[in-house]
């Protein structure tokens, strides 16, 4: 037996799961199958961008978690025995990844960035990032199958293919988890995604009160940019929202300019904006990390250069 | 009264890795710290221990030369601390280190709650608190921004990209939680000092129920890599001048 499978939360993330999915099926000469459980009137769809089966999961009780289907999806994959399971990088993804792996007694790359078939056609070589971004390690999984989680926007959403055929499969109910839902508290604000934008002016510790953040708000504003931030602000003050926060445990950025203010650009940070054209930073401390990974760094106070950058940027 | 373990990481402080001539890593001037997130996860179990009573027991798998970790876990609060170590144990993936770990809560430690950090600050795989839940054949609460116990429950409130999910587990339970669950204490000198009285219970390789083999294979590790310009101005207006004259040549002012 063999097969790719992919195993995510939503359709976002299925459809770039279904890109590197039908490469790798295509390729290793098997099939691909996708699990839905969510809506289950996109089996057609995921069967049109790319999937050649679905694994239908009964929809779950209100208060159940999709940690419930874990059982159910390890004894099917002990039963089909395929070559490489792909699931989503998300919260929920991470642990039944985790879970399904220990299950089925093998390995799991986690928040893969790369994946690449080796020259034998079958070992999978994946790469993530350890030590905060400091360096990239390269694995691969002794014992089949192959896991790995893959962050969202690693890779393009798959495209719908006129006249595509597959099978639809349904699996048996899961036994109900011991852990319950209580509450469901929905996000009160939808953030900006920033990881398009040209141009990101970036806060850190270095602003001293949540009024201050109207200080960066203005520069961006200048700049006709965006606003992000790194983990303390967002995690620690909450004075943004977490979909702002830079660096490995949050989004990565591209833009053609970065400027960092009051950030020390420690490398858990730097990682996330690894692919900005320029980056640039002003912190008062000449000897910050931040100024080794800037191309253009101020050393002062971000209070007195702030304004005249805001001045500057506007003649 | 319910019996806590947490589980804390010994790991090379990233801060010190340099970056070699040929894109190697440079350990050569590393210092060790406890992983960031485990500060959190030993702050909840003590936290927890203080307002329901029972006790904490701190769990590490390492190398030997994780000793210096034990007191600092321990002068953070914990009441004993159990040290699982052998020289092969400095470099073993998740699958190796929950198995181990299952290996010794399972047989030798009371407990009713495990916490473990959400991710380690070096291999941040987030699978060795999951993956020893499953091991242990108990119920899993992933990324936990606030925790209560209940009775026999714990609720936890779970951070999911959706929102905050409010979830309920009977105990035994495990736990991975996130960095703004608390601030972590920084330990004074007295705490150092009573950490040296705590009891250490040293386990062996040849103590475990077996031997386990690694599922996944580094092949290799390379630095990242990050040419930049790196190039200062002051704060004086001639260098605001210059930092904007240097941004336009780069062409990414609008
Ligand atoms: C597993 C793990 C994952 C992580 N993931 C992320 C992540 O995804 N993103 C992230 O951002 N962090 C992450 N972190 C945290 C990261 O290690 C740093 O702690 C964090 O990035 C530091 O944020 P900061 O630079 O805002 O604050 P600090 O490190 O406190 O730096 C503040 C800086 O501001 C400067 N400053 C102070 N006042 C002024 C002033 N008036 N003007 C100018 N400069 C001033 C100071 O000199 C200092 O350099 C992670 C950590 C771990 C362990
Ligand atoms: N060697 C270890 N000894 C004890 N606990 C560990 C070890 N490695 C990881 N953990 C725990 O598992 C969490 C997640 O680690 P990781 O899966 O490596 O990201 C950590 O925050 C610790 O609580």
């Amino acid at each position: 037996m063999a097969g790719a499978w992919i195993i995510a939360d939503n359709r976002e993330q299925t459809l770039e799961l279904l890109t590197i999915g039908r490469e790798l099926a295509t390729t290793m000469g098997t099939k691909l199958t996708a699990l839905l459980w969510q809506d289950q009137e996109l089996a057609d769809d995921y069967i049109s961008h790319g999937a050649d089966e679905i694994l239908l999961l009964p929809p779950l009780p209100e208060d159940q978690p999709p940690g419930a289907y874990i059982p159910v999806i390890a004894d099917e994959a002990q039963k089909k025995d395929p070559d490489i399971i792909l699931m989503a990088s998300t919260v929920r993804g991470k642990e039944m990844a985790a879970r399904i792996a220990t299950r089925l007694n093998t390995g799991l790359c986690s928040n893969c960035i790369a994946l690449n078939l080796g020259e034998d056609g079958k070992t999978v070589e994946m790469e993530r990032l350890v030590f905060g971004g400091t360096a990239v390690q390269k694995v691969t999984c002794t014992v089949r199958p192959a896991m790995a989680t893959i962050p969202l926007k690693t890779f393009e959403p798959a495209v719908k293919q006129e006249g595509r055929q597959g099978d639809i499969r349904e699996l048996p109910a899961p036994a109900p988890s011991p852990v319950k839902i209580l509450e469901r508290k929905p996000r009160e604000t939808e953030a900006k995604d920033i990881s398009e934008s040209r141009i990101v002016v970036c806060v850190g510790r270095g602003i001293e009160k949540e009024e201050d953040l109207a200080l960066a708000r203005k520069l961006a504003h200048a700049l006709g940019g965006e606003i992000g931030c790194t983990r303390p602000i967002s995690e620690e003050n909450h004075w943004l929202p977490e979909e702002l926060c830079i660096g490995i445990s949050g989004i990565s950025v591209k833009p053609d300019l970065y400027i960092g203010l009051g950030i020390s650009g420690q490398v858990q940070h730097v990682t996330g904006i690894r692919d900005a054209k320029v980056i640039c930073a002003v912190n008062t401390d000449e000897n910050a990390p931040i100024f080794a990974a800037a191309d253009y760094g101020i050393v002062g106070n971000l209070y007195d250069v702030v304004p005249k950058l805001i001045e500057a940027f506007k003649t | 009264m319910p019996n806590i373990v947490v589980c804390f990481k010994w790991v090379i402080d990233e801060a010190y890795i340099r970056r070699g001539s040929s894109g190697e890593l440079d350990f050569s001037s590393v210092s060790y710290k406890i992983s960031d997130y485990d500060r959190n996860a030993i702050e909840e179990a003590v936290r927890l221990r203080n307002e329901s009573g029972g006790r904490v027991a701190a769990v590490t798998v390492g190398s030997p030369e994780a000793t210096k970790g034990l007191k600092d876990a321990l002068s953070r609060g914990p009441d004993q601390a159990y040290f699982i170590n052998d020289a092969s144990f400095e470099n073993i993936e998740p699958s190796q280190t929950s198995a181990i770990l299952a290996d010794v809560i399972g047989s030798k430690i009371e407990y009713d709650l495990i916490i473990c950090g959400e991710g380690s600050s070096d291999l941040y795989t987030q699978q060795v608190g999951p993956r020893l839940a499953e091991r242990l054949g108990i119920p899993c609460i992933s990324f936990v921004l606030k925790l209560t116990i209940d009775g026999n429950h714990i609720i936890a409130e779970r951070k999911v990209e959706d929102g905050v999910e409010v979830t309920a587990a009977p105990m035994p339970v495990l736990v991975t939680v996130l960095p703004d669950i608390n601030t972590p204490r920084i330990p004074g000198v007295k705490d150092t000092l009573m950490a040296s009285k705590k009891e250490v219970v040293n386990i062996a390789k040849d103590d475990l129920a077996q031997t386990y083999e690694p599922t996944l294979q580094t092949t290799a590790m390379t630095a990242a890599s990050m040419e930049r310009r790196c190039v200062k101005f002051g704060a004086e207006p001639g260098d605001i001048a210059g930092f904007v004259e240097a941004l336009e040549k780069e062409g990414v002012l609008r």
